[in-house]
């Protein structure tokens, strides 16, 4: 090999050689993949859910039966066959079981997420930590059915009144597939305190269960906080275990009244599902009605997902 | 002084009973989620394998032939070499997991592809990697597009020649011979080298002729033991080649294991003689509803007869699509994120849309499905292409989080390393960052997958047929999967009789499936936090 070989070996500029800028623009290409996704679905909720509006289907050039924005937001019947598309019911229900799956999740979740962080061993945290993701893991299809099967005939020896369909044991399942969200995300943040803070509290003299009450959940409230809205967030765009177990009838519940949890309803995401299955052709009013409550479904958790980074990131106490 | 006495008797006495009242309470919190499903798993699993119903006979003898060996055993390897034990228990956990997978896969060559097609293609690719590695050897000097376009060429030729070449060919060997070339060579040459590393090339080649020889003799004496040339081929491949080469491997390393051996030769010798003993004594076994007849029939209206093969293979098709589309698109985002990325406004905004793509409803992905591949491309509903394209899309940002993970943790001074000698950006990233991040990506990507398979939503939205007769025979056939039965069982046919027989059976196999999964990435995830 001459010098002139080496010169140029040792010089050349590789950042833009063929070879590489093939790799670097496919990772590149990868990553916008992500950023396409998410136009892809604002755009096609949108465009979809605006030819089924009577305001904005003549923008879109759509002839046929539409629904009324006003019917669709303060309408208490749901009944596709009569086209009477009113939200609302479905949102109670979608309400109830989130407000349902709250009060199971919320407190075993921050529970859990106290004792993982400040009384578990290192041994015990090996345990219990992947038990808990087993929670997570199993489908929602088989809550659904735990709860038809098992836990609705299991609550009937307490309350009698209890539906085959209803909403409490509906609620339960959610909850508990939940609590893992709950209790991994608090718990990251109770971890994150520092342990000068714990220290502090000993010398002061505190027990245990005051550093822990007193000065750790304190401490960490952002996280904990931020992982109430991403699990409630779940918990509303949950389906399959809502769709099997809280039946198919769209009532209008109060979901602060607990003796509307004994009967049945249809949350937002069942009846999209309850849709599909029935006999609904492509392009019908009833088809786009799919897309109004996906639209509505996406926006409420898209909301939900950037407020828990906000309070996670602006209320974070930083030591 | 007395009051001093006082005050200092007022600080000694610190009430414990709140605090353990506080702790047992959390404790108790923490258990109740994990107790609750462990119940409900077992009341499940009751109701699918009814153990109550065999002859207390049965019982007995897998008692005295199983439990009580095993149990002696490893109680007494557990408390003189835990090391063993593991050992003996991992290689059990190996056999069970990859005789499972070796189910799915027999299931593939049986019904789906034809071994020649597999044939052809292995082949294919064979071939195409070998004119890669000669044109690479060529000569270097040669511009790189002339070689990556060389390259090319040779790999879609051969695809799209060799494949339909084979298959026109008048007289082909048979199959077991075919799968024997085209599945258990590669396994045997896999396990071969992991078995015999070190060992020079002589021990390499004897361990993966060897391999090559137990999968053969599959094809030889599968028909004459009635289960048939494949099923006894890909049984060999998958699961009892990589067990053994397994076993072999860490044996010949280390060999104070050895013992760990005894453990698995208790626990097959037990299961092999009860199932003997029982059969000859007469005892029946339990009334199980997960049995042969259902892991093989197709649905049907009467509880009793309804079976989940068309959905065992639907989701196998489904994970192979999804593994095939998700895989290399989020470990591509990820490593632009974290390999290339400036820190500017635009990377941002790509990471905080990611993290909320990940809290996307299930259905709404489906919705996605629903208008971009069947409204908008025109293409026909419920298919595996679509199916496995929209679950993709739904576990796409959770791959590129836990890749991004692992990417993260190769340490920095092995990347200045790499530079200082030299390499290229992507020379680095090829053989220095992802080869040590890798095992880190698989086990994200399979818990990904693992969730994928478990959805159901999206694949109702796409419209995919609550109930198949028959197996999807290629991407563009109509899918069902396995919670998509149980889903229909449950509410379609929602009766007494189904929520008694086939819902619980379908659920055992579900969740056998997914902890099998699980287990898996959970344990690569320990092999590798230990080895860094």
């Amino acid at each position: 090999m001459s010098t002139d070989d080496l010169q140029r070996d040792l010089t050349r500029r590789t950042e833009n050689a063929p070879q590489e800028l093939l790799t670097r623009s496919f990772f590149f290409l990868c990553a916008v993949l992500s950023i396409v996704t998410t136009v892809a679905i604002i755009v096609m909720l949108t465009t979809e859910a605006a030819k089924f509006f009577s305001l904005t289907a003549p923008l879109m050039g759509v002839e046929g039966p539409t629904a009324s924005l006003v019917d669709f937001l303060t309408g208490t019947e749901w009944i596709i066959n009569n086209e009477q598309f009113g939200v609302l019911p479905l949102v109670s229900a979608t309400l109830a079981i989130t407000l349902g799956s709250a009060v199971v999740a919320i407190p075993l979740g921050v529970a859990t997420a106290i004792y993982l962080s400040e009384y578990a061993s290192p041994s015990a945290q090996r345990v219990l930590k992947p038990a808990l993701e087993v929670l997570a893991g199993v489908p929602t299809v088989v809550y659904g059915f735990f709860a038809v099967v098992y836990i609705t005939p299991a609550l009937r020896t307490i309350v009698p009144g209890l539906g085959t369909f209803n909403m409490l044991s509906a609620s339960i399942v959610v909850g508990i597939m939940i609590i893992p969200m709950v209790a991994s995300i608090s718990e990251d943040a109770m971890s994150a305190v520092p342990d000068s803070l714990r220290q502090a509290g000993y010398g002061m003299g505190a027990t245990k269960f005051d550093v822990s009450v007193g000065i750790v959940v304190p401490a960490s409230l952002s996280g904990i906080f931020s992982s109430f809205i991403l699990a409630l967030s779940r918990a509303i765009g949950e389906t399959m275990a809502v769709t099997v177990a809280a039946g198919s009838q769209a009532n209008l519940l109060n979901p602060l009244n607990p003796v509307d949890y004994l009967e049945g309803a249809l949350p937002m995401t069942a009846a999209m599902v309850n849709l599909l299955t029935g006999d609904v052709t492509g392009g019908g009013v009833a088809y786009r009605s799919l897309f109004a409550i996906g639209l509505t479904l996406f926006v409420i958790t898209l909301v939900m997902n950037v407020i828990s980074d906000v309070v996670a990131q602006r209320y974070r106490e930083e030591y | 002084m007395a009051t001093r006495a006082d005050v200092i008797e007022d600080f000694g006495h610190v009430s414990r009973t709140v605090g353990t009242v506080f702790r047992y309470l959390l404790l108790a919190a923490t258990l109740f989620g994990i107790v609750a499903l462990a119940v409900l798993l077992i009341y499940v699993a009751n109701d699918a394998i009814q153990p109550l119903t065999a002859d207390p006979g049965w019982h007995l003898t897998f008692f005295l032939t199983l439990v009580v060996p095993t149990l002696a055993v490893g109680g007494y390897l557990l408390r003189t070499d835990p090391a063993s034990a593991r050992f003996g228990a991992a290689v059990v956990g190996l056999l069970a997991v990859s005789t499972m997978f070796a189910g799915g896969a027999a299931m593939i060559f049986v019904d789906i592809v034809e071994p020649v097609t597999w044939f052809g293609y292995v082949l294919a690719l064979t071939l195409a990697l070998a004119a890669v590695v000669v044109i690479e050897r060529f000569d270097r000097r040669l511009p790189f597009l002339a070689r990556f376009a060389a390259a090319g060429a040779a790999i879609v030729g051969s695809l799209a020649v060799i494949p339909g070449f084979v298959q026109s060919l008048p007289v082909y060997p048979t199959d077991g011979i075919m799968l024997t070339l085209a599945l258990g060579a590669p396994v045997a040459l896999a396990v071969g080298r992991y078995a015999a590393a070190g060992a020079g090339r002589r021990g390499t080649a004897l361990s993966v002729l060897t391999g090559v020889a137990v999968v053969g003799s599959g094809a030889v004496l599968g028909p004459l033991l009635a289960i048939g040339a494949v099923p006894a081929t890909v049984l060999l491949s998958v699961a009892v080649v990589p067990t053994a080469g397994y076993a072999a491997g860490t044996v010949r390393r280390n060999a104070d294991r050895r013992p760990g051996l005894a453990f698995t030769g208790v626990v097959l010798g037990g299961t092999i003689l009860g199932a003997v003993a029982v059969d000859a004594l007469g005892f029946a076994g339990p009334q199980s509803w997960v049995d042969w007849g259902f892991l093989t029939s197709a649905h049907s209206g009467t509880a009793a007869d309804a079976g989940l093969y068309p959905a065992i293979g639907g989701s196998i098709l489904l994970m192979a699509t999804v593994a095939a589309l998700s895989f290399p698109l989020g470990v591509g985002a990820a490593v632009y994120l974290e390999e290339y990325a400036p820190d500017n406004r635009f990377t941002r905004f790509i990471d905080v849309n990611i993290s909320n793509l990940a809290g996307v409803p299930s259905v709404v992905y489906g919705l996605l499905g629903l208008g971009v591949f069947v409204t908008y491309l025109g293409q026909p509903t419920g298919t595996v292409l679509i199916g496995g394209a929209t679950l993709a899309l739904l576990i796409l940002p959770i791959v590129i989080i836990s890749a991004r993970e692992a990417l993260r943790s190769v340490p920095d001074e092995m990347r200045q390393a790499s530079y200082g000698m030299g390499a290229t950006r992507w020379q680095t990233i090829k053989n220095v960052v992802l080869p040590r991040a890798f095992p880190g990506i698989l086990t994200g990507t399979i818990l990904a997958l693992g969730r994928a398979i478990g959805e159901t939503a999206p694949l109702i939205m796409i419209g995919a047929p609550n109930v198949l007769f028959s197996l999807p025979t290629g991407l563009s056939s109509k899918v069902s999967a396995m919670p998509l039965q149980v889903y229909a069982w449950a509410s379609l046919f929602a009766s007494e009789p189904f929520y008694q027989a086939a819902v619980p059976a379908g659920v055992v196999v579900l969740l056998i499936v997914l902890l099998s999964m699980n287990s898996v990435a959970i344990v690569l995830r320990n092999k590798y936090q230990n080895q860094q």
